[in-house]
């Protein structure tokens, strides 16, 4: 038997001893002001070493009342308030809540209004997704592809604000149609709020320039051997219990789902398009990630489509000068670029709704999150929360 | 239906050397940023910025007050009776403005007012430099709402005019 170094020998015993040592219970509060948690959210998280055993989101710091405001505001004011939900993408929730208050009003839309707002919906989406594209791997530590993807997300919203007036907050929908005038005087009257000169010709320019910066986040993002350590096989969810918590968007067509309320409701033409449905396979952040990327160039492509079908005519249907909705009820839904979003829309006939329910996608999406954390790495935590793409405005209302 | 392509980098490190050349080509283009207070970008006639009002045009009707979705135009007026022209005619009454106050702290910058104005006293101005260092300095009177109106551009031309 040979003689053990003493150093040797310390370094054994302490082995030994840590080895015994028990990792106590450690309560970890995250928020409600950290920077990856994409507005006011608090995760308590309960962590064992390095691993969470269990996480409680705390909701509510963005809470603004918009149902309840919405019940003193005739149909036209609330178009303000529904454009503030998910503010990232102002345009595409105006949508389910305007066809909602058609629907329940009896008059449709023209078709020139219905493709302009086609166009806004999509180009809301992109510029959605490209904030998705910029912040999920700067959360990975990536802050490079920010840039990029904020450079084209500033023209998309350029494109936005020529035809609207608003980068954000556009309240361009009108009931029948899209904003009409630019006053109710006699010499703005006939000043319409047509369509800017060159912003078709702008906004194919733009889906090239988009289809490029995808090109670029390509090569930075999806091939980077550290971006693919991190997300791949990382918070998978497969379809099951992703349909079991309700989700929807781009979250649920990671795990493998066909469901994209653009092929299933027929709010706006999307049938007259041709467009594919991005999947994925696992469910993993990755596949998340792809499925987002993917989607912005079919949404570009749906653009260039309906730029070459849009048709001429009217900017809105013939409506009373005072709205009066007769009385009854309507859910619309229609696919935000978060997932599904849904307004519940109850009349009692009047100016004024008795109740509007707001079906908000970042809801369902964040209530996947202590199933989805439950025995995750404490690094992976920010990962797949990022990977969610949910809103707080969303969330809260 | 697409499916996710998972082996796109195969090369040790091949992925970053991509990345780096996104970064290289991005050097050598334009800059897409301005130094702001130095360099101004223009808005489009359609921004949002600031509501100009025509106090002449404006009748006292209260339909753009009534109409704000939180509420944040102020108006008061008075009936003012205007003496016949020739001997033995009627005594006409017009509103007169007193104050029109729009309370930019709680506007909402959604249009709702300008849209409603039924003889064109409302208008869109595209200009953004109206911050203050105090809330109460952000709500504009008539006479700072009335110098608004030079800085009202003309509306942009139309798609396929």
């Amino acid at each position: 038997m040979t003689v053990m170094d003493p150093l040797v020998a310390m370094h054994r015993a302490e082995a030994a001893v840590s080895v015994e040592l028990e990792t106590p219970g450690m309560t970890l509060n995250i928020g409600p002001q950290h920077p990856s948690t994409h507005g006011v959210l608090r995760l308590v998280a309960q962590v064992d070493g390095e691993r969470v055993t269990q996480v409680q989101p705390v909701i509510g710091y963005m809470h603004r009342g918009y149902e309840k405001l919405a019940e003193v505001r005739t149909y036209a004011q609330i178009t303000t308030l529904v454009n503030r939900i998910d503010w990232v993408s102002g345009f595409a929730n105006e949508i389910p809540y305007i066809r909602a208050v058609e629907k329940l009003a009896g008059i449709e839309p023209t078709p020139r209004a219905q493709f302009i707002r086609l166009i806004l919906t999509e180009l809301a989406r992109i510029s959605s997704h490209l904030v998705f594209m910029s912040s999920y791997p700067l959360e990975l530590g990536a802050p490079t592809p920010l840039m990029h993807a904020l450079r084209e997300r500033e023209r998309v919203l350029d494109l936005i604000e020529s035809v609207t007036g608003g980068r954000f907050h556009p309240n361009f929908n009108r009931v029948g149609g899209v904003k009409p005038a630019a006053g109710g005087g006699s010499s703005t009257k006939k000043q319409t709020q047509d369509l800017p000169q060159g912003f078709l010709q702008g906004t194919r320019a733009a889906m090239g320039e988009v289809g490029a910066v995808c090109d670029d986040l390509e090569e930075l993002v999806t091939g980077n051997e550290l971006i693919q350590a991190r997300t791949i096989g990382v918070g998978v969810i497969p379809a099951d219990v992703a349909l079991s918590y309700g989700m929807s968007g781009g979250n649920l067509r990671a795990s493998g789902v066909d469901f994209d309320l653009r092929k299933h409701e027929d709010i706006l033409p999307y049938a007259d398009l041709d467009f594919d449905i991005p999947l994925g396979r696992n469910g993993d952040c990755y596949d998340r990630y792809v499925v987002r990327l993917q989607e912005i160039r079919q949404a570009a492509r749906i653009v260039q489509q309906a730029i070459d079908g849009l048709p001429s005519g009217p900017l809105q249907a013939k409506v009373p000068r005072i709205l009066k909705v007769p009385a009854g009820e309507i859910y619309v839904r229609a696919e935000n670029p978060k997932g599904e979003m849904g307004y519940y829309v109850i009349s009692q006939g009047g100016k004024v709704p008795y109740r509007v329910k707001i079906r908000s996608a970042s809801f369902s999406n964040l209530s996947i999150l202590p199933w989805v954390l439950e025995g995750a790495l404490v690094p992976d935590l920010v990962a797949i929360m990022g990977s969610l793409d949910f809103v707080l405005g969303d969330v809260d209302r | 239906m697409t499916q996710v392509d998972r082996n796109s980098a195969k090369l040790p490190l091949g992925g970053l050397l991509k990345g780096m050349k996104v970064t290289i080509k991005a050097m050598v283009t334009r800059v897409h940023t301005v130094q702001y207070p130095v360099v101004k970008e223009t808005p489009v006639p359609r921004a949002r910025g600031v509501i100009a009002l025509d106090p002449e045009a404006c009748t006292v009707c209260m339909l753009c007050a009534r109409e704000c979705p939180d509420w944040c135009i102020y108006i008061e007026g008075h009936k003012q009776e205007i003496p016949p022209d020739k001997e033995g005619g009627r005594v006409r009454t017009r509103s007169t403005l007193d104050r029109f106050d729009i309370d930019y702290a709680l506007c909402m910058y959604c249009g709702i007012c300008v849209e409603v104005c039924p003889f064109d006293a409302l208008f869109w101005s595209p200009d953004y430099e109206y911050s203050e260092f105090s809330i109460s300095d952000l709500l504009h009177d008539k006479e700072r709402l009335t110098d608004w109106l030079e800085t009202v551009p003309t509306p942009p031309a139309l798609e396929g005019a």
